[in-house]
């Protein structure tokens, strides 16, 4: 599991079993100390575990959360991230707001398979031709914005007619796009430890070569990768155009580099290959709880990409120092 | 390829004249001082194989640093910005070679970072310069097609062009990014060439970011997706591999050209922004595909596939030679 410690599973290290275990117990220590350090302090905000922060809370982890599940699959894909994720989202939530003339259930799985069919589309790119992922993901966001400001001349759109009733319920006491978010990250996690794609696209994460060799379809898997990737991002978008009545190509925009900090922070290698959807939902928790403890504390929104930001550094940073050591 | 495209936009905007003026001459150059030295920056961390995400992000900061700093003393502002972008771009490379992490990881960071100190600075508004008089100044015509801002950039760029082709620093450069482990033990301090283009590149984004907001009197957090796409674009088309260790300044700066060049076409031609966008991001697709590497190795399977598929000729009575299939 904690693979990034680990540079070969079967080496017997000099010190035998021992000098193993020491070099797990340092990673996860840190970890563990800082996200017990990290909650602790959210926890000592005054008003954070007031209801009405909370599901402020819970809520934004369900947006950005989704995102996170799906940049997951990128970037355990070897595919590093997409900074396309974000107009993803937007178009996604302009596309469910259009359809929903056609009944919310419908309209949720036109915006999905077209999230999901746009992203597989950069997959394409990246998985046939090994072209480069980010420059990819520069080119998509750049067409889909251009593609959204020509089709809705950067307006709103608006619903026909009233279908988010569902979507404002409170099953159980929670917010219903919590429980999205949950059932997304157990769908999640399912899809990329226990099926066969799912480890097929941590092998080709792992070294693409050597995926290729034993016979994995690699164009395939990071084709999957993406479009999974996509529909996680259209379920953000469905439950954000939901929240805010409407759709807009401003919603999504920096979706994405929060979601490949929570994807980071949660313990994830950017390089692929080692990790977990679970990570990343560690990842989207913790950052959240900065943001609204520090939202609390009387620093205003912009401090909030700027802190997401350090918090992403120092992350990758200790991550980095601790398993070298 | 230049010439190519000027002429294509030419004639496409065919018989109203517009285009081949000096006029359109100088906003080429304009859009030029803009996007070439952001270019160059990423291009240099394309050259080492890296990849600097945060160069979008050093262009608002120090834009932003460059106007709060500057109100007394332009010069102060400028030294200012450069200092920001130095140290920026340095602790980046610092980061990524000490501890051995992606680029990619660590310049999100500091693109978080950096946007998110922009709206810091600036309370997430725009902030006016009050200098006027050296905004036109900058952007003064000098022989109708170059202003100072653009004088400055083209400078840079013959000045690097000459430091790549010339100096025992471009030589190892261009030999870190074609093979890093290589160099390292032909003894090119390697990483201290990819601290130096790190920060370089921090410097030259920083030096755009000034001039651009002291041109504006203005500075603003602005769109990411505006400055990202084409300075990779121009980068790429500019010949620089993606696989480093080739490419040189004057092939960015001709990427860049002709990218400045179909803006103003656009522009000239009344298109609205979309149209650039998705240009663009056309563009850049077209050059991810060109630029990937099993681009050709897809191609030929495919012919090879088709030829496969053929069907094979029958054997007639009386054909007495033996065919080989």
């Amino acid at each position: 599991m904690n693979a990034v410690a680990q540079p070969a599973v079967n080496a017997v290290p000099p010190n035998g079993r021992r000098f193993r275990l020491r070099r797990i117990s340092a990673l996860t220590l840190v970890r563990g100390v800082g996200a017990i350090a990290i909650l602790a302090w959210a926890l000592t905000t005054p008003g954070f575990l007031s209801r009405l922060s909370l599901f402020s809370l819970l809520t934004s982890i369900s947006f950005v959360g989704c995102v996170a599940i799906g940049m997951t699959f990128i970037t355990m894909s070897g595919n590093i991230m997409s900074l396309a994720l974000g107009a993803t989202v937007s178009a996604a939530s302009i596309v469910f707001t259009a359809s929903l003339g056609a009944g919310v259930i419908a309209a949720a799985a036109i915006a999905l398979l077209f999230a999901g069919l746009l992203t597989a589309a950069q997959g394409a790119l990246v998985g046939f031709l090994r072209a480069n992922p980010i420059l990819v993901s520069i080119a998509a966001l750049a067409c889909i914005l251009g593609f959204a400001d020509l089709l809705t001349g950067g307006q709103r759109i608006y619903p026909g007619d009233e279908g988010f009733a569902l979507f404002r319920s409170r099953p159980w006491g929670l917010p219903f796009g919590t429980l999205v978010f949950l059932a997304a990250v157990v769908i999640g996690q399912i899809i990329l430890s226990a099926t066969r794609i799912g480890r097929e696209i941590m092998m080709v994460g792992s070294n693409r070569r050597a995926a290729e060799t034993t016979g994995i379809n690699t164009p395939a898997a990071v084709i999957w990768a993406y479009g999974i990737a996509g529909v996680a991002t259209g379920l953000a978008g469905i439950l954000l155009a939901a929240r805010y009545g409407s759709g807009d190509m401003d919603i999504g925009s920096g979706y994405e580099y929060r979601a490949i900090a929570a994807v980071l922070v949660g313990g994830n290698a950017i390089q692929g290959g080692a990790g977990s959807v679970w990570r990343s939902g560690v990842g989207v928790v913790v950052l959240a709880a900065i943001e609204m403890a520090l939202r609390l504390r009387g620093f205003d929104d912009q401090w909030q990409y700027f802190f997401t930001g350090l918090v992403m550094l120092a992350v990758v940073m200790l991550q980095a120092s601790v398993a070298r050591r | 390829m230049l010439v190519l495209v000027i002429i294509a936009v030419a004639l496409v905007d065919g018989g109203r004249g517009y285009f081949l003026s000096t006029a359109t001459a100088f906003s080429v150059m304009q859009l030029f001082a803009t996007y070439g030295l952001v270019s160059l920056g990423l291009g240099l961390s394309l050259l080492v194989r890296e990849f600097d995400i945060s160069t979008a992000g050093m262009v608002t900061l120090a834009g932003a640093v460059a106007v709060l700093t500057g109100v007394d003393n332009p010069w102060l502002g400028i030294a200012a910005a450069l200092a920001v972008g130095l140290a920026g771009g340095m602790l980046q490379g610092l980061i990524m070679t000490y501890l051995n992490l992606n680029s990619v990881a660590v310049t999100v960071g500091g693109l978080l970072t950096f946007e998110g100190a922009t709206s810091v600075l600036t309370g997430n508004q725009s902030i006016s310069y009050p200098r006027m008089s050296l905004a036109l100044a900058l952007n003064a015509p000098i022989g109708g097609v170059l202003s100072v801002r653009s004088a400055i950039v083209v400078a840079i760029f013959v000045m690097m062009a000459l430091v790549m082709a010339y100096t025992r620093i471009g030589r190892d450069i261009l030999a870190t990014g074609g093979d890093r482990r290589g160099s390292a033990v032909a003894g090119v301090n390697t990483k201290a060439v990819v601290v130096g283009v790190f920060a370089a590149s921090g410097v030259f984004c920083a030096l755009s970011g000034a001039m651009l907001s002291y041109g504006l009197a203005a500075a603003s957090p602005s769109a990411l997706s505006d400055v990202l796409a084409p300075a990779a674009a121009g980068a790429i088309i500019g010949g620089v591999s993606l696989v480093g260790g080739r490419g040189n300044p004057m092939g960015i700066a001709a990427g860049v050209l002709v990218l400045c060049v179909l803006r103003s076409g656009l522009n000239a031609a009344g298109a609205s922004s979309h149209v650039h966008d998705i240009a663009t991001g056309s563009i850049l697709i077209a050059v991810a595909i060109a630029d990937a590497p099993d681009l050709s190795r897809r191609l030929t399977e495919w012919r090879l596939h088709r030829q496969a598929m053929r069907p094979v000729p029958l054997h007639t009575p009386g054909n007495t030679s033996q065919e080989t299939t």
